[in-house]
């Protein structure tokens, strides 16, 4: 499974994959690296991808339709729109634009999907572990917040009051009791030494060989696509020339893009073939 | 060997007029399990933090505290903080990060202890603690009594000697707070750990105990072993806070050993029977205000039932207590009750105007002021303060007011909104015997039919007139109040217990009287 990859590991991928998709904004790069988030999320999500497809498709329809509105460079023009010229090179460029924000959103929802609090506790506590103590605090604060402030809202129910009343006298009894228990906190980090100079780090992980390997892999598989690239110019017309080199490039990129959902597969039907033997 | 040792302590808090604590002098040795009681304000919180650096107030100070014969202030930090573990009342607001085993961690991490042996002993504690299942849970998904145990499991993983503990069992229901108590003493049993705990629920605990320091105005009073100490409690308002038995051989004027658990309790009886049973049942005639019917409920629609043909019946003039244990549905019913919630099957019908009192009191307050508060619902407020007695708390915050002070206040506001019927939902949360009592007294002076839904089986005992269990989502069993204790064999109160194969009739200790 991908989740039990090593976080550090797992950053590294979403970096290289989101990096190469926004800055080589080449289609034949966008097209896959949609591909494979779009694979991806299906398997973490399930039927639930529907409902969020919905507005990726809305984001991309206006992305991509708003460029050759705005935008009149370009030789080949297709129709004019109150005289202004709506050209095919800018209408390329637009989609071109959707796809890359399309993509990006798309991994960045696999990510926060894969990356959960534990994972990112862990990255940042490796670089400033005062943060990541915050982070898990605020994670602690904030739901206890919420259950207070409606058992306060729900008691003040029996006592007549208009709404707006009740909502800012609860949200202000929040505040104070809130206040109140930190005080109580504080008291119980210096009670077990927060003070105390020289912390360590706990966490779960163990950079395994596993870990290194995917992480040579997907550095061999990203140094391909990067060295090898290939340019696109838009304007004034749409122009790509492609060596074999070239092809390589786009080849280890999708392969990167969609390595996770092949894993994910694998293990899936390593584990039902696993099943059927006991 | 003493582990820690006080000698004449004396404490001022700063600008305070009067001190805290006066010529203090006692010594705990390695291994006992010292209980500290005290009425609220007597000083109890302030020597405990006294014993640990980081939590010492600030103030005129005099004496001297020793650990293992060093002055506590030459203590370094890292022994400091590891040695003397410290567990406060509040389970929630004790917790420090998001999830279980980054709780068990921080202290460790402070340490400064290397991550494969935090690891090792993260993993052991937990199990120790059965919080296994628990281990990557977030930690406000625990129970109230869960998560005490995880501040206990937390402090517990520095390995200290001494633990030092503040009313740690007033925020929990009965039974965590039985469970907690046992974990304590198996960890003194098992581990030698030193322990120093401050309690006012003194039922469960006061036999554990191999000493017992009474405080009172910041001198102590008596130190001496639980049942000695228990014959100078007596007459003092802190009396009631003692286990039954003990209360019972006090107004028995019994001689001997003081008896401190049932078996003792039952044996002491058996041999002093120079008393009578006051069994008279409140007669109640059936005129129903709050009438529920074959109730069914559940929270969504895939989950299974909660509530599975609820019947409940409410008169005029009576006090309902509906006990129950963890799980049983009694939080349901309220929110049902009091119409949070929608049934899906069944009626629920009452006459007139329910008021709700929450668990937590101080919800209901949400201005500096209890005088504003009571000010923005009736202005007639004055006459119920003074019938309350609660006219001298007007100018406080109400957070300032003790456990007792604002749950008579949170009743107060809800009968300005003059209501005919109250639904209380753990009224004894939080109290102490006396305050309990109080409040028990309070409650029949209000008048009105009320309902209450409660783990206190004692407060039901004493203070309702008719009792129903609710057991997996219906009422199993009701009958009037001390039929229902007196037909049970656990689910009731020490006092029957004790008394059910010689008098028949008792439930609570006011219904044993002595012969004069």
């Amino acid at each position: 499974m991908i989740k039990n990859l090593h976080p550090f590991v797992l950053f590294i991928y979403f970096f290289y994959v989101i990096f190469t998709a926004v800055f080589t904004f080449n289609p034949l790069f966008l097209l896959p690296a949609l591909f494979g988030a779009l694979l991806l999320l299906i398997k973490l999500d399930g039927v639930k991808i529907i409902k969020v497809s919905f507005a990726y498709v809305i984001i991309f329809i206006l992305i991509a339709l708003s460029n050759p509105l705005f935008s009149h460079n370009g030789a080949t023009v297709l129709f004019f729109i109150n005289d202004s010229r709506i050209t095919l090179e800018s209408l390329v460029y637009g989609i071109c634009a959707a796809l890359m924000i399309v993509s990006a959103l798309v991994w960045f929802n696999c990510f926060n999907k894969v990356f959960d609090s534990e994972k990112i506790m862990y990255l940042l506590g490796r670089i400033f572990p005062k943060l990541a103590l915050v982070f898990s605090m605020t994670l602690n604060f904030i739901p206890r917040m919420i259950t207070e402030f409606k058992s306060i809202y729900n008691a003040q129910k029996s006592v007549k009051q208009s709404r707006i009343k009740r909502y800012t006298g609860s949200f202000s009894a929040v505040i104070t009791r809130s206040m109140e228990n930190s005080i109580v906190t504080s008291d119980s980090m210096n009670a077990r030494g927060y003070m105390l100079k020289g912390k360590t780090f706990f966490h779960r992980y163990k950079f395994s060989a596993v870990d290194a390997i995917y992480l040579c892999v997907f550095t061999v598989l990203f140094a391909l696509s990067i060295v090898w690239k290939s340019d696109v110019t838009f304007y004034p017309v749409i122009q790509m020339n492609l060596t074999s080199l070239n092809y390589i490039s786009v080849i280890a990129f999708t392969v990167l893009t969609v390595l996770p959902f092949v894993l994910e597969v694998k293990e899936a039907l390593k584990w039902k073939l696993f099943l059927s033997k006991i | 060997m003493e582990v820690i040792s006080v000698k004449n302590l004396s404490f001022r808090y700063n600008k305070a007029e009067s001190f805290a604590l006066r010529d203090i002098e006692f010594g705990v040795n390695t291994g006992d399990f010292m209980l500290l009681i005290g009425e609220s304000g007597s000083g109890k919180t302030t020597l405990l933090k006294m014993l640990k650096k980081e939590l010492a107030p600030y103030g005129d100070f005099v004496g001297e505290i020793f650990f293992n014969g060093n002055k506590i202030d030459e203590l370094s930090a890292k022994d400091s903080s590891s040695k003397i573990g410290f567990i406060m009342q509040d389970p929630d607001s004790q917790i420090v990060t998001d999830k279980v085993y980054s709780e068990l961690a921080f202290g460790l991490e402070n340490l400064g202890v290397e991550r494969e042996l935090i690891r090792a002993k993260v993993s052991e504690f937990a199990s120790y603690f059965g919080l296994e299942d628990k281990f990557e849970s977030k930690t406000n998904t625990l129970s109230g009594g869960e998560k005490q145990l995880l501040n206990l499991a937390s402090v517990m993983v520095m390995n200290p000697e001494v633990l030092i503990l503040d009313e740690p069992t007033s925020m929990l229901d009965p039974i965590s707070a039985l469970e907690f108590v046992t974990c304590l003493k198996r960890l003194n049993d098992d581990l030698g750990i030193t322990i120093i705990i401050a309690e006012h629920h003194l039922s469960q605990i006061y036999e554990l105990a191999d000493k017992v320091v009474y405080i009172e105005n910041g001198e102590i009073k008596a130190n001496d072993t639980p049942a000695k100490v228990s014959d100078l409690l007596k007459d003092k308002q802190i009396e009631y806070t003692l286990p039954a038995p003990v209360r019972i051989y006090h107004k028995l004027c019994g001689e001997g050993d003081v008896p401190l658990t049932v078996k003792d309790g039952k044996k002491f009886l058996f041999k002093n029977n120079n008393y009578y049973v006051n069994n008279s049942i409140k007669e109640i005639k059936p005129n129903p205000v709050i009438k529920v019917k074959d109730l069914w409920f559940r929270y969504e629609r895939q989950s299974s039932d909660i509530l599975k043909g609820f019947n409940l019946t409410v008169n005029k003039g009576e006090i309902y207590a509906l006990v129950g244990s963890n799980g049983s549905g009694k939080t349901t019913v309220v929110n049902v009750i009091s119409k949070h919630f929608k049934p899906y099957r069944g009626k629920l019908k009452y006459s007139g105007k329910l008021a709700f009192l929450p668990q937590n009191p101080r919800d209901l307050f949400v201005k500096d002021k209890l005088e504003v508060d009571f000010k923005s619902i009736n202005n007639s407020y004055k006459e119920l303060c003074k019938k309350f007695e609660i006219t001298n708390l007007l100018s406080h915050h109400p957070y300032d007011l003790s456990g007792g002070e604002i749950q008579r206040a949170a009743i107060v506001k809800i009968l300005l909104s003059s209501p005919d019927i109250l639904l209380l939902d753990e009224p004894t949360k939080g109290l102490d015997a006396f305050a309990k009592k109080e409040l028990g007294e309070f409650l029949r002076s209000v008048d009105l039919p009320i309902l209450l839904v409660t783990h206190d089986l004692e407060f039901a005992a004493a203070y309702s007139d008719r009792c129903g269990l609710l057991f997996d989502g219906a009422v199993t069993s009701e009958n009037r109040s001390k039929e229902f204790f007196l037909g049970n064999n656990f689910y009731t109160t020490p006092v029957v217990k004790m008394t059910k194969d010689m008098s028949y009739g008792a439930v609570t200790v006011e219904d044993i009287i002595a012969e004069s």
